[in-house]
């Protein structure tokens, strides 16, 4: 039997560099997005845009969190953790909005960290007891981190997006504005896709996880849109009709900038791209 | 806040949390296999059905609830709706798969059907795990939702009158605690279950332990906020 040479591969065309880099690891960057996200959860005073980079900030700290999960399998898909997250979100965030009075100086609410603390102990406590070989055992490695992670970030995101609407972190504006118009449906299924969609939409054997960020921050520009909206028609901010407009000027370029980028980066890094006439060629 | 109040709260928090865990055990599963027609079930995950069912349950509940204050009444119309919604949605799989891909519904589990006895095995197509919703698939998704939507009005009832939270605040609440528990049984079934004849039903104790816990805690961060806002909203 004679031994087949092995084949000589083609060299695999140059790719273009990519010039999106964020340059933080998984941990630097849940601790960097934590920090700052809760920086500006707190003090309620800033303008809508802040509060913006802190909500896409948290999405891309949640991203990390379901994209080292879910590359090991869950069995029900990438959504179920999502929506884990989100869910937890909202019981922190009731939980939250609750203690906001105590401690409170003008417009810094510190006790609302408490939900978010409280909630990371309940995201700890599922997550082992899910990974626990005699319970569930799932055997995901860090699965209980994860959910943890999950669950803080999950609570500032939908504490933020409250913020936003409201101005303020006081529980009854926010039952008001944002419970009893029903927003916080809109704010539930939205804030799950920004976490969810990021991996699910680009999972597989040639997932980046600087491509799928991008994702991340392209859907939160347009819940910034969304928030925007809500913002000028509920008219709640005490900057005026002024802070929904730029929130939405501001959605509207990250979401131009990042789709760009993110449909560049896809079509650079694969091997042969057709056009469907769908998407227009950016070259 | 009254102790009793707050046990009450706590109870009904756990109960409709186990309830959530058991209906999601008990509903047709498919997943991606049922997409293709090669699985018994719904076409898509655990949370998806039970999230929908749910919804339904509440929007019922939530209505009986507005003339009501019984704790009966708002949990059998929840019950109901989910009952309902589920129904609809696994007859219109059926029709799909039978009119559509020409398949004919069949347990991949079982070989003869535990409630109707009907032979199951001849008409499986080879290298597949079953096909549609058939009648024992059918009730256990019955049961499953009815169990999903009484545990999801059970806790809506509880946010509402108990805790003092406006309809939107409980509304929510609840989902998202029945969704972390709907959640916790859908990584305890992993992908595909058929009902309550399915060998991996017995894995339910361990789905029901954690939800427990998750639950309780769920249930005292819910006395905390009730309690510090004292009935206000």
């Amino acid at each position: 039997m004679t031994v087949t040479p092995a084949v000589v591969e083609e060299e695999a065309p140059t790719k273009k560099g990519l010039n999106f880099t964020f340059p933080l690891e998984e941990t630097e960057m849940g601790i960097v997005a934590g920090i700052i996200a809760a920086v500006i959860t707190i003090y309620t005073g800033f303008p809508a845009v802040i509060k913006g980079v802190g909500l896409i900030l948290a999405f891309l700290w949640g991203m990390d969190s379901v994209h080292k999960t879910s590359k090991y399998g869950l069995g029900t898909g990438v959504p179920s953790i999502g929506v884990l997250a989100i869910g937890y979100g909202v019981i922190g965030t009731v939980m939250g909005l609750a203690l906001a009075e105590y401690g409170r100086i003008g417009q810094l609410y510190p006790a609302v960290l408490v939900g978010v603390l409280v909630m990371g102990v309940i995201g700890l406590v599922s997550g082992t007891m899910s990974n626990h070989e005699k319970l569930i055992a799932m055997k995901i490695p860090h699965l209980e981190r994860a959910m943890m992670e999950l669950g803080m970030a999950g609570t500032l995101i939908i504490l933020l997006e409250c913020s936003i609407v409201t101005g303020s972190l006081n529980f009854g504006a926010v039952v008001t504005n944002v419970m009893n118009t029903g927003l916080i449906a809109l704010m539930f299924i939205f804030s799950c896709f920004a976490i969810l969609h990021p991996y699910n939409a680009c999972l597989g054997p040639d997932e980046r996880r600087e491509r799928t960020r991008m994702v991340a921050v392209e859907i939160g520009g347009l819940v910034c849109v969304l928030l925007g909206l809500a913002l000028v028609v509920l008219g709640t901010s005490p900057y005026g009709i002024l802070d929904g407009v730029s929130l939405i000027v501001f959605g509207v370029a990250v979401w131009v900038v990042f789709f760009r980028m993110f449909i560049k980066a896809c079509m650079d890094e694969a091997y042969s791209t057709v056009g469907t006439g769908l998407i227009k060629t950016i070259e | 806040m009254e102790p009793v109040l707050m046990i009450l709260i706590v109870v009904l928090v756990v109960i409709g949390g186990l309830l959530a865990s058991l209906g999601a055990h008990l509903l047709p599963v498919g997943g991606a296999p049922a997409a293709m027609g090669t699985a018994t079930g719904i076409a898509t995950g655990t949370v998806q059905i039970m999230l929908g069912a749910t919804m339904t349950g509440l929007f019922t509940a939530a209505s009986v609830a507005t003339f009501s204050d019984s704790l009966a009444l708002v949990a059998l119309s929840g019950a109901v709706g989910a009952t309902v919604m589920i129904s609809v949605v696994m007859f219109m799989a059926n029709i799909l798969y039978v009119f559509g891909c020409g398949v004919v519904p069949i347990s991949g589990r079982v070989d003869v059907d535990p409630i109707t006895k009907e032979p199951q095995a001849p008409y499986k197509t080879p290298q597949t795990d079953g096909h549609g919703v058939p009648n024992v698939v059918f009730v256990s998704g019955m049961m499953g939702g009815f169990i999903g939507g009484l545990g999801g009005a059970l806790m809506y009832y509880a946010l509402l009158n108990y805790a003092g939270f406006s309809a939107g605040t409980a509304a929510i609440g609840a989902l998202s605690i029945f969704v972390a528990n709907a959640i916790i049984a859908a990584y305890n079934i992993r992908g595909t279950i058929e009902g309550f004849h399915d060998p991996k039903f017995k894995r339910l104790p361990f789905a029901l332990a954690t939800s427990l816990a998750v639950s309780l805690l769920c249930g005292i961060v819910v006395v905390i906020a009730a309690t510090v806002l004292g009935g206000a909203m």
